[in-house]
């Protein structure tokens, strides 16, 4: 019986639209996807294949759980529709058994929806074959590759929730709970997305995740570009242990399911028992009280405002409302728990924050917004009053906008709750500084103008549309349509809906310059919605009409005085306001989109490649004079560089390469030796100058030059925000230098191939003279002489490297001269803010001098937090590095705060700009965590040795001088002062920082000494590694080599070149004995990983306080190529094994911690301790880079007596 | 004044003719459009009450144009479609007090008035504030026709009012219009004769979009006064009966077809002859519609 059901079902879908239209959808996507660029879903980049493996499995996995709704709609209504088209009486009157009918019913849909999403693998395979793709990006084909994560993912993945929706759909009766089932399980999905952030949650956020995809993440996560092109995704481990977990819910379900199931039609609980009609023969004898109507001004808005209230109130008692919010609120709070993380540790909940956390409710507001519109439009439709509304006497715009501002209330009402929301967790953090201005001001702007325009938009399509569900399908449409637009160039904030940025909200700086183009576009679109909402009015449905071309007809009726004259001024609005913003854009500005910024880059290298490497004397001295007017956002900026010929051959010609930056303009340049222009490419603003007497070697010449910086109008996107109203920031780049600029080139291969460009270098090799030359500033210098004065608003102060020499005021403006004493390479800093300063002082002693030095930090007013984590880490980085490196070269240091328009800080001389983002604003509570703001301040101080004392070559490596060391001095500044588990919290950052970087690297992995410019080595990899270098070798030695390269390489002494990791090396060996040399090479020269691993671990007491723990482990030495291939190499290291106990407090506290040797594979120790042991393991704190640091420690257990 | 409907005609678009130049003069009083399911009564009625365009012809009630100026008209006009619903989380009171704002009620005491007493003029005062979803059919639609009464309107459409009201609320419902039409114009459609002969004293008969008959209930029926026999047939032979005589009905009578014959005198002895009903104008208007239009075919 139950086949002969499953077969009608079969048949009956079999005739449906829908099923055909939900595979097309699928497939359509899918081979969209896989074949073009217009859809993007997840997907393989640089070296990993648009069709490896994991790229298939985790776009299969976002297909099927974006698509869930799919599921929903097939399973929730396999047994539902009896109901929906009140079938249920003929239907289960028949002799049907329970089992055969819901057996069937749930197998035939099943098939049904493997049928349907079938479509994903065959999109996905058409799309690989198409001609048209780059050969060089897809693996050759292989159909295991897409049918084993269809089995894995998507199959599990649609029974379960096809499970649930079925059950659903059958006991509630009601469509509803289905879709309530699908926001629970995006909810569950959430929740492990956001404890995933913490590294220590991903195991369980791998468990959890309902669709698999965090697991699938957490597998692959240290996969390299090798392994994530060859392996599928095993079903083993997490993935098997979530895959059991979520199909055993699918099947409980369906028990429970059967069991609960009733064949009885009337189920009372859902139903409210019928009203006991009382019979009176006739009605009652009232008369009908006369009553006056009246249709003015007053009464229509009186009838506005209460269809608004009607509607608001409306959508606030439905079910999915409230899910929905409550679902966003929930996530939203346990957000809260993990925001604003760096380095495990949390920022002060700042007003800004908060409101950035709020900012991911705006999923929420969309889905309500989408969802809500189209029943608010459909409201007296779908319960069929509609006849009965649409005969009453009010104006045809009075539903429409009643409607619209009753959603607008809602809104209202949901900001205000969110803002509250905000608060107490604010409150809940003990942070009282609450900025309700900019809660206001953030969230009844942008938030709200962005809820407005997409709901009249909402409203227009499912008007026009005049189907609901198809109404959604057009929404969504819409989306895909403006993102494809923008992938085809349309970037342009005027063909971008609603795209209106109000930029990131800095303390120092307010809203600063956005609130203007957002203002400007806000009007422009709201322009248009106007137009969008009259036509709406025009051509809503009112009465029984549904045909366009007699809604066209009635719609001209309904043309109305008013309305026309509505309708004329938002098309002039529009109009106006987006010729104001064009004329802002792209006639006062320079407008160009990525791609014709790509040409002309490729364009650039092309035409001036072959200047790369000629001849160019160097910049000695830089002097300047800078005039900043922070309310313009403008500066004037003329300056004079001496230029000396340090090369044997004279110079006749000098290129002068300006910024590009379309606000820059160059007055005047002029020698002072006589010279003409010989050749000007001014797109890109390189002028070749020659000179009439050539410039002999040794012999100097003066460049006097004025630019000016002019901010006119606004633009919509690429903002400047180095010149702001407070809190400027630029560096030397804004000024002229010599010869062509590398950094200009198309940088991706990808890009480069575009335009027919070869891939190009990252660095150069180690022993390319070209770059062992220059240093990794530039090679317009080998270090200048520095002066400056700035001039700024009377309020704000302004600072460039050098000390102050003079400070004063005149004609209303506040001056500041500056001077270095020595010389320091060409790279300075411009800066200009009001600040609260804050100074200190410390005397560094050494062997046989002293030398005082003044530490100064500009902040903003209330960012007082951290200072004297700051100061502190100033004073001890100062000693530490004195005393072990070398004599720190000036008598001053300064950090300043910058906006939050960027997250870093960066070292100049006796400078040091930090970001309000970062340091500033970061809580730290505990012992635990890691003192972010004392490290970046140490790791900045470094590079006054590391990058301003010794200047790397530029070449490969050049950033593990700079960086790698700076990372390793602030590393034992910090390990002076904080505990081990401190450090190893951090260390654990790092290393993740690097096996995460590994895994997307976009060319080739290399070895530390070789790196070009790959954060994920030169910061996270190095740190592990000089860690571990002087765990093993001694902090003592490892000081001792960095004080000989310092001595030996500074700018201060004269040499033919500049330094290398080659000669660090040498510094490093030295030091090293010799059985410890392969140490050396496997951190630096190669990349090695480890798997070390506990097998078991037992213990026994053996006497009074004395325990012997017994200790299996499994160690794997591999060694890995530039794309992740490994090869295991004989191990022969020296590894901590390790025991933990406990303290007082029951923290883990280590008994024992020594080096032993491993020599092979599985070993076996015994250990005597003297306290009871809780956990023991082999290199338990994670000093190796090993991809599964959690198994390499286990908990002991007693051994069982024998 | 009155409603005066002129060459009207539509066809939708699936090609179903709805009206076929309909003209019609509604004057005060209960008027009642009589038809089979799927006559075009309530595609008229919609027509009237501005919610549906025609495809040509006018429409005027007293001076105004009801096809162009929809807002006038809705200011004087209650209308109960045929189907309708109501949102089920609402109580009687609020949703009818909503309406009443729409219909331009603007006074809060005046409106408050005027709900109380329409709710208990159509006995539904005690369930006010039940939610609208927990309502019976026939208190549905008891609820349609207070929302109809609303604002004292001078154009009362009601479509199928009776339908699914029990007969002792079609009584009621009946003594309400009656009451009500006796200096407004009152548009009832229906199915059911005795409807119109119990309330009507203007009608029309429609059917295929086609007004077959337009007069006093009374009057039609005096014009086939003493034209209708009855005879009591075997079951074989109600098809021989039809080709021969003009059948204009036919029911089952003790397990036995009865027929009524439309003819000017008595067809055989067997006839007998019967007072003549409404029911008769009826059958006899739409069976010679049917009859003619079968000739056309042929």
């Amino acid at each position: 019986m139950w086949f002969k059901i499953l077969k009608f079902e079969l048949k009956y879908r079999a005739n449906r639209p829908a099923t055909y239209i939900y595979f097309g959808i699928l497939f359509l996507m899918s081979f969209l996807a896989m074949s073009t660029d217009v859809v993007r879903i997840g997907g393989g980049a640089g070296l990993v294949k648009e069709n490896a493996p994991v790229t298939i499995a985790s776009m299969m996995g976002i297909l099927s759980a974006v698509f869930v709704m799919i599921s929903s709609a097939i399973m929730g209504v396999a047994v539902l529709r009896d109901f929906d088209h009140k079938m249920e009486s003929i239907i289960f009157t028949n002799p049907i058994k329970k089992l055969d009918y819901l057996l069937g019913r749930f197998i035939g849909s099943f098939i049904i929806l493997l049928l349907v999403f079938s479509g994903i693998v065959l999109g996905f395979m058409l799309g690989e074959i198409m001609p048209w793709r780059d050969a060089e990006k897809l693996l050759p084909f292989n159909a295991w590759n897409y049918i084993q994560p269809f089995l894995t993912f998507i199959v599990p993945n649609l029974f379960f929730t096809g499970a649930l929706f079925f059950v659903a759909g059958a006991l509630s009766r009601k469509m509803v709970v289905v879709y309530l089932q699908w926001i629970a399980l995006f909810i569950v999905y959430q929740v492990t997305l956001i404890i995933t952030s913490e590294i220590d949650n991903r195991t369980l956020a791998a468990i959890l995740d309902p669709f698999a995809l965090s697991t699938m993440n957490n597998v692959t996560q240290y996969w390299t570009v090798v392994e994530q092109n060859t392996n599928v995704i095993p079903l083993s481990g997490k993935v098997l242990i979530n895959r059991l977990i979520w199909v055993s819910v699918g099947f409980i379900t369906l028990i429970i399911g059967y069991f609960t199931f009733s064949f009885n039609v009337v189920k009372s609980s859902w139903f409210k028992p019928k009203q006991k009609v009382q019979k009176t023969e006739k009605f009652p004898d009232v008369d009908i009280p006369k009553v006056s109507q009246s249709f003015t001004m007053s009464v229509t808005l009186q009838q506005l405002w209460k269809n608004s209230w009607f509607y608001c109130k409306d959508i606030l008692n439905s079910v999915v409302f409230k899910a929905i919010t409550f679902f966003g609120i929930f996530i939203l709070v346990l957000n809260s728990f993990y925001m604003g993380r760096v380095f495990g540790m949390n920022t002060y909940p700042t007003t800004y924050q908060i409101l950035q956390l709020i900012g991911g409710f705006n999923l929420f507001f969309l889905i309500i917004l989408v969802s809500f519109s189209g029943e608010l439009i459909w409201k007296e439709r779908d319960v069929k009053i509609n006849l009965i509304y649409d005969a009453m006497p009010v104006k045809d715009f009075v539903n429409l906008l009643g409607k619209f501002f009753g959603m607008i209330m809602l809104f209202i009402f949901m900001l205000l709750v969110l803002l509250v929301t905000g608060v107490l967790i604010q409150t809940f953090k003990g942070y009282y500084d609450y900025n309700i201005a900019v809660y206001f001001k953030t969230l009844f702007t942008e938030t709200l103008f962005f809820l407005i325009l997409y709901t009249l938009l909402c409203f227009f399509i499912q008007v026009i549309v005049n189907n609901k569900f198809l109404g959604y399908a057009v929404i969504i449409l819409f989306f895909i349509a403006s993102a494809v637009l923008s992938t085809l160039g349309v970037e342009h904030s005027l063909f971008q809906f609603a795209e209106t940025d109000l930029g990131p909200y800095s303390d120092m700086n307010g809203y600063g310059h956005y609130v203007t183009s957002f203002s400007w576009l806000n009007v422009y679109w709201l322009g248009l919605a106007m137009i969008l909402f009259v036509l709406a009015t025009m051509f809503s449905v009112r009465g029984s009409e549904a045909l366009m071309k007699i809604r066209f007809k009635v719609g001209k009726l309904r043309l109305t005085k008013p309305l026309v004259t509505f309708l004329l001024m938002a098309v002039i609005v529009f109009i106006f306001s987006g010729g104001f913003v064009y004329y802002n854009t792209n006639v006062l500005n320079t407008y160009q989109n990525s791609d014709e910024n790509e040409d002309d880059q490729a364009e650039y290298e092309k035409t001036l490649k072959q200047y790369e490497f000629i001849t160019q004397p160097k910049i000695i001295d830089v002097n300047l004079k800078v005039d900043l007017y922070p309310k313009k956002r403008d500066y004037n900026a003329s300056g004079t560089y001496i230029l000396r010929n340090d090369s044997d051959e004279p110079i006749d010609k000098i290129h002068v390469q300006q910024n590009p930056s379309s606000q820059i303009t160059l007055d005047s340049l002029y020698f002072s030796v006589s010279a003409g222009i010989e050749e000007d490419f001014e797109k890109f603003k390189y002028t070749i100058y020659k000179l009439e007497e050539p410039l002999n070697p040794g012999e100097q010449l003066k460049m006097h030059f004025k630019t000016r910086f002019v901010t006119k109008g606004f633009v919509t996107s690429n903002q400047n925000n180095s010149v702001v109203y407070n809190g400027t920031f630029f560096n030397s780049q804004q000024f002229p230098s010599l010869g062509y600029n590398e950094g200009f080139e198309l940088f991706t291969d990808d890009d480069r191939k575009d335009h027919d460009l070869k891939p190009k270098e990252r660095s150069m090799e180690r022993d390319d003279p070209r770059g062992l030359a220059n240093d990794f500033f530039g090679d317009d210098s080998d270090g200048i002489q520095f002066e400056i004065v700035i001039s700024t608003d009377p309020e704000q102060i302004a600072v460039a490297p050098g000390y102050l020499q003079k400070e004063w005021e005149e004609n209303g403006r506040k001056y500041f001269h500056y001077k270095m004493d020595q010389k320091m390479a060409n790279f300075y800093s411009v800066i200009s803010a009001e600040y609260e300063v804050v100074r200190d002082k410390m005397t560094i002693n050494m062997d046989s001098t002293s030398k005082d030095v003044a530490l100064e930090i500009y902040y903003n007013k209330g960012h007082e937090y951290n200072l004297e984590r700051m100061m502190r880490s100033m004073k001890n980085s100062f000693t530490y590095f004195s005393k072990e490196f070398s004599p720190y070269q000036f008598s001053q240091m300064r950090i300043l705060e910058f906006p939050r328009y960027s997250s870093f800080a960066q070292s100049f001389a006796n400078t040091v700009p930090f970001s309000e983002g970062i340091g500033f604003v970061v809580e730290i509570k505990d012992e635990d965590d890691v003192d972010i703001a004392y490290y970046v301040t140490s790791h900045e101080l470094a590079h006054q040795w590391w990058g301003h004392q010794l200047i790397p070559a530029n070449v490969r490596g050049a950033a593990m001088l700079s960086e790698t060391l700076s990372q390793y001095s602030a590393l034992m500044v910090m390990k002076n002062e904080y505990s081990m588990e401190n450090m190893q919290e951090f260390l654990k950052e790092e290393m993740n920082r690097y096996l995460s970087g590994r895994a997307n690297e976009q060319k080739k992995e290399m070895p530390v000494t070789l790196v070009e410019s790959q954060n994920y080595i030169h910061y996270g990899k190095g740190a592990v590694n000089m860690f571990a270098l002087q765990d093993y070798i001694g902090e003592d030695s490892v000081n001792m080599a960095l004080k000989r390269f310092v001595r030996d390489w500074n700018i201060f002494v004269e040499k033919e070149r500049y330094p290398t990791t080659i000669d660090l090396m040498g510094y490093l060996r030295a030091v090293t004995p010799d059985s410890m040399q392969y140490l050396v090479t496997d951190l630096f020269d190669k990349i090695i990983l480890f798997e070390n691993k506990v097998e078991t671990s037992t213990y026994a007491s053996v006497g009074d306080n004395k325990w012997e723990v017994e200790l299996a482990i499994n160690s794997k030495k591999l060694e890995a190529d530039s794309l992740g291939s490994e090869t295991a190499v004989p191990n022969n290291y020296w590894i901590d094994i390790g025991v933990y106990g406990e303290d007082e407090d029951g923290k883990d506290k280590l008994l024992y911690l020594k080096k032993h040797l491993i020599d092979e594979e599985d070993m076996t120790f015994k250990i005597e301790v003297d306290e009871k042991p809780t956990k023991a393991g082999i290199d338990p704190i994670n000093k190796l880079i090993d991809r599964n640091p959690e198994d390499n420690i286990k908990k002991v257990t007693e051994k069982e007596s024998s | 004044m009155e409603l005066t409907i002129t060459n009207l005609s539509k066809t939708y678009s699936n090609g179903v003719k709805a009206l076929n130049d309909v003209n019609l003069t509604i004057p005060k009083g209960m008027f009642g459009l009589l038809g089979p399911n799927g006559a075009g009564k309530s595609s008229l009625m919609r027509t009237i009450a501005t919610l549906q365009e025609p495809d040509s012809g006018t429409i005027t009630l007293g001076d105004l144009d009801v096809l162009t100026e929809k807002d006038e008209v809705r200011k004087v006009l209650g209308y109960l479609p045929q189907e309708f619903g109501v949102y089920p989380k609402i109580d009687a009171e609020t949703l009818l007090d909503h309406l009443a704002v729409l219909k331009g009620i603007a006074n809060a005491k005046e409106r408050k008035e005027i709900v109380k007493a329409l709710l208990q003029k159509t006995n539904l005062y005690k369930f006010r504030t039940k939610n609208l979803g927990g309502f019976s059919g026939g208190m549905k639609q008891r609820f349609g026709i207070a929302q109809a009464l609303l604002a004292d309107p001078k154009l009362i459409i009601v479509d199928e009012p009776t339908a699914g009201l029990d007969p002792a609320e079609r009584n009621r419902f009946h003594n309400l219009l009656a009451e009500i039409g006796e200096n407004t114009v009152v548009i009832l459609s229906t199915h059911i004769v005795d409807d119109v002969k119990e309330l009507c004293t203007q009608m029309a008969i429609i059917n295929q979009g086609n007004v077959l008959l337009t007069g006093h209930p009374e009057q039609s029926i005096e014009a086939i006064k003493g034209k209708i026999w009855r005879k009591r047939i075997e079951k074989g032979e109600l098809e021989d009966y039809k080709k021969q005589y003009t059948v204009i009905s036919d029911k089952m009578f003790a397990g036995k077809p009865e027929i009524r014959v439309f003819s000017d005198g008595q067809p055989d002895p067997s006839f007998d002859n019967v007072e003549s009903h409404l029911e008769d104008v009826y059958f006899t208007q739409i069976n010679a519609a049917v009859k003619e239009e079968a000739a056309d075919v042929v």
